[in-house]
């Protein structure tokens, strides 16, 4: 049984079909884990309870499988009343999980915007608000520009996880077809393909938006 | 409140503008200012000075409450730092701090360092903002530059920015942490001229400096310190011509000698 171009070429335009999801689940997942990541790290830093609760949730996050939360968002949560469908479930998952990792990258790079900058903000009397939003977040985000981007495209290749949850994304529908013509090495190969070429457009994306926030004011 | 209220030119040299009374910090065990008093009044030019780790920029941070300290007592125009997060608010605004390493904002252009209090605390709009901006910069000699980012400038420009950002918020007193430490030598004058300029405007400067010859032709007032403890104040013809305390003899000899 070889490779059947022409077989190749027909599951196309299935695969494609399920873009859509997959970009979808990216980008909400992606804004997900990262507003999830700073607020954790805004907390962490703010010390305290709350911080020590954060830190902890960070930590225990980091140390378990994202197919553990899908699992426990999909089904434990009816039990206590909470039904989610399974699109939001794998979009809080996703963020949920990446946004330990959020947050430590986010830590690094707030840790490395010197310390004066803070005490110039507070010397012109900037509320603290004023301070995260005009000082600190955007040279935080030109600090970390390039492993935030790795991680955007990390939670791309995490979507194929929400097919265990019917979710109809790329990976998933390939394995349908698969499953269904008993032939695997085309519709996955496609899958493979198309999963290749949105990183790539990811990954090139995020590097002009690197190169122009570090284009806009060198230290 | 005006910067430059028109005081009688009696009120001036008599209104206290700072007032330091028994101040006392502490970083962990180490004992940094010691029994500190001293009183500022409006219109004085001081310059603080001492060996490195003689408390002087902790002093002077104590001033705007970028510092906490835990003992005694600092008012600005009467209202006093460090004792509740509003009035520490209200007496930080009196004041402008220029830093040794200039802290510009760099992912902001120039002008938009020098607007952004003006916008989000002083809640002008973004053409009055500028307006008042682009007086400040001109001021220090830089208006060109507004649209440039702070990695474009030099050192020298860029705490001249610095300058004008801190003026920008029309502030009573302005303090300065070692100014021209950290520029090449032919960048201090840059800066000190547009201090020198900015004096015989009346405002109530404190700067932390070695730069002796900016001091004794712009400040009145010297103030010496060392191992936390002011040793000397004196009017600034008095000290140079004959410093009363041994240890600001050495001092002044040590650095006048080269």
């Amino acid at each position: 049984m070889g490779f059947n171009f022409d077989f190749a070429l027909s599951t196309v335009p299935t695969i494609i079909g399920a873009i859509g999801t997959t970009l979808l689940a990216t980008v909400l997942s992606c804004l997900g884990a990262s507003a999830l990541g700073f607020t954790f790290e805004m907390i962490r830093r703010g010390g305290g309870a709350p911080g020590l609760a954060v830190r902890f949730l960070i930590d225990f996050v980091r140390s378990t499988p994202v197919l553990a939360w899908l699992y426990f968002l999909y089904f434990v949560l009816p039990f206590y009343g909470i039904r989610l469908g399974a699109m939001t479930v794998g979009i809080l998952g996703l963020s949920l999980y990446y946004s330990g990792y959020l947050a430590e990258v986010f830590k690094a790079g707030i840790d490395a915007i010197p310390k004066g900058q803070q005490e110039a903000a507070r010397a012109l009397s900037l509320s603290r608000r004023d301070t995260v939003v005009f000082v600190i977040a955007p040279q935080m985000l030109r600090n970390v520009a390039a492993p935030l981007g790795n991680y955007l495209v990390s939670i791309l290749k995490a979507t194929p996880y929400l097919a265990i949850l019917a979710v109809p994304e790329m990976l998933g529908r390939a394995f349908d077809i698969a499953s269904e013509t008993y032939r695997y090495a085309e519709p996955l190969t496609v899958a493979g393909i198309l999963f290749l070429a949105l990183a790539l457009m990811l990954a090139y994306g995020v590097k002009r938006i690197e190169q122009r926030l570090l284009a806009s004011g060198r230290r | 409140m005006l910067a430059q209220d028109p005081l009688p030119v009696s009120a001036i040299n008599t209104t206290p503008q700072v007032q330091v009374d028994g101040l006392n910090k502490w970083f962990g065990a180490l004992h940094v200012l010691k029994d500190i008093d001293l009183t500022i009044r409006a219109g004085t030019r001081m310059v603080v000075c001492g060996p490195s780790g003689s408390g002087k920029s902790t002093l002077i941070r104590c001033c705007n409450g970028l510092e906490p300290f835990q003992k005694g007592t600092i008012q600005l125009d009467g209202v006093a730092l460090g004792r509740n997060a509003r009035e520490t608010a209200t007496a930080r605004r009196l004041t402008g701090m220029v830093f040794q390493s200039f802290n510009l904002f760099p992912h902001l252009t120039v002008l938009a360092n020098c607007t952004l209090a003006l916008r989000r605390v002083f809640l002008k709009s973004g053409r009055e903002a500028e307006e008042i901006a682009m007086q400040h910069l001109t001021a220090v000699r830089i208006p060109e530059k507004a649209q440039a980012y702070p990695a474009q400038l030099s050192g020298g420009q860029q705490q001249r920015v610095a300058i004008a950002r801190a003026l920008c918020l029309n502030p009573r007193i302005m303090l300065f942490d070692e100014p021209t430490s950290a520029l090449d030598p032919e960048m201090i004058k840059e800066v000190l001229d547009v201090m020198i300029a900015l004096a015989k405007t009346g405002m109530t400067m404190v700067c932390v400096t070695h730069e002796m010859g900016f001091a004794r032709e712009v400040a009145d007032e010297i103030v010496f310190m060392d191992e936390g403890r002011i040793v000397e104040h004196a009017p600034s013809k008095d000290f140079f011509s004959a410093a009363a305390h041994p240890r600001a003899r050495l001092f002044l000899d040590t650095i006048l000698s080269h």
